[in-house]
């Protein structure tokens, strides 16, 4: 299955923007990135389904919690970052 | 037992505390360091207290919350982020060493804005006639631990706000029983213990940091965060939490601030001026006794210190708790709230009142006073 990670960049963060989602109704995991798509070393992302991005990215915006980056898991099971 | 020595701990917690603390200790493991179910329960459970805490105290980013050992941690660092060498600090005449000492530590100028107490008013005008031009901070306690005195905070807030002065709140005695909150007084820093107000476990409190303040830290070391720079990061709270947490006692300080929120801080403030009342009515009808009550104002919280004429205090304090009542007697930390109140050659005994404490075991406690003054 095709998902997207919100990558932050504190567990906090995760949090407050995975609680954010999860008010407006949009279902969450909180994860540890991993490790390839970590650039600075530990982090950890919010997984959404591929088609709630685009609200997640609305509602986001809207409270202000801006993510670091956004992957998409491909189908080989790579990641992709996602230019927003 | 009749404790009354809550200022210092308070001993008696809603039962939720201990449960949640021992639940904890064998189901949370590091936050932060896994993403295993017992990490991410710890992480749960942190979130959930963080995100309390901002309510209560009225934080709007729950990241700013940030978890100390006691208060005196959050007050070192917030003095440390502030005041260097050589800079003029105002503090009040009731501060606790948790103040004085790291402002020496840092070799400050520092300018104690002095007052009678339970003079409020009094203190407000000396503070305001001492903010001068090269004040760089302001750190005042809201209630003394010795006194109970109420300072008057939120115009001494307001008096910086206005003159660009950092204020800092040592809420030690205030927090989960007055109105403490950030997006009123705009503090640079508010530190506060978990364990006194907010019924949590010893070895937990709390730092709110305000918006615009740039932290240092105390400790640095791992966060579970930008793990391969060597710099702390830079956002909070993780520049300011190295290091594993102690979620054993952050999950019981859940439990007292959910407590505290659902019982209300005015109910939990009315209960204790209502033993304090007793305490004083009690206590200034005994003719050796001579108690430090606040018999004009409403400026005297849970805390009430007096001394049996003739009687050391240490002496006084020992033989209640040989008696089954615990107080606590010297000079509690405070040097300085006894130099302004002129008790620092005696020192006092205080008596120190929770949520739990009833109108029973004050007649008690008077009564023991009674038959001590009269022996």
């Amino acid at each position: 299955m095709v998902y997207y990670l919100i990558v932050c960049r504190s567990l906090t963060y995760a949090q407050r923007t995975a609680s954010a989602l999860e008010r407006a109704g949009i279902t969450t995991q909180i994860l540890r990135s991993p490790k390839v798509i970590d650039q600075e070393g530990c982090s950890h992302s919010v997984k959404v389904s591929e088609r709630n991005l685009a609200d997640a990215l609305t509602i986001l915006a809207r409270v202000e919690l801006s993510p670091k980056r956004v992957y998409i898991m491909a189908s080989d099971g790579s990641y992709k970052e996602v230019l927003l | 037992m009749i404790y009354l020595d809550s200022a210092a701990t308070t001993l008696q917690k809603p039962p939720a505390v201990s449960r949640a603390a021992s639940f904890a200790t064998t189901h949370m493991a590091s936050p932060g360091r896994g993403g295993h179910q017992p990490a991410m329960r710890a992480a749960d459970t942190v979130f959930a207290c963080r995100n309390a805490a901002a309510e209560l105290f009225h934080v709007e980013d729950p990241g700013r919350v940030v978890f100390t050992m006691n208060a005196t941690h959050g007050l070192n660092l917030a003095i440390k982020t502030l005041v260097k060498p050589g800079d003029t600090v105002l503090v009040s005449g009731y501060e606790h060493n948790a103040v004085t000492r790291p402002l020496y530590a840092q070799g400050a100028d520092v300018r104690v804005v002095e007052g009678a107490l339970f003079r409020p008013r009094e203190i407000l005008a000396r503070f305001e006639e001492m903010m001068t031009p090269e004040v760089r901070c302001v750190v005042c306690n809201h209630v003394s631990n010795v006194f109970g005195f109420t300072l008057p905070v939120e115009k001494i807030a307001a008096l910086c706000r206005r003159r660009g002065i950092a204020f800092v709140l040592d809420a030690s005695q205030s927090a989960g029983n007055l109105p403490v909150f950030m997006d009123q007084l705009k503090a640079a820093f508010i530190a506060m213990p978990g364990h006194k107000g907010l019924l949590g476990p010893q070895g937990t409190g709390l730092l709110l940091c305000g918006e615009e303040v740039e932290t240092k830290t105390l400790l640095e070391g791992g966060t579970g965060s930008l793990s391969a720079r060597q710099e702390m990061p830079e956002f909070l709270p993780d520049r300011l939490e190295a290091g594993t947490l102690n979620v054993c006692g952050i999950a019981g300080l859940l439990e007292g601030i959910r407590y505290v929120r659902k019982k209300g801080t005015d109910r939990i403030l009315n209960h204790e001026k209502s033993l304090t009342a007793q305490m004083a009515e009690g206590l200034m009808g005994m003719g050796h006794v001579r108690a430090y009550v606040d018999q004009k104002g409403d400026s005297q919280t849970g805390v009430l210190s007096f001394n049996i004429i003739g009687t050391d205090c240490e002496m006084a304090a020992q033989a209640l708790g040989a008696r089954g009542i615990c107080v606590r007697a010297g000079l509690h930390c405070a040097p300085l709230a006894h130099k302004s109140a002129g008790t620092f050659e005696t020192g006092t005994v205080r008596a120190s009142v929770s949520p739990f404490n009833t109108p029973r075991e004050i007649q008690l406690f008077l009564r023991e006073i009674a038959r001590m003054a009269n022996t």
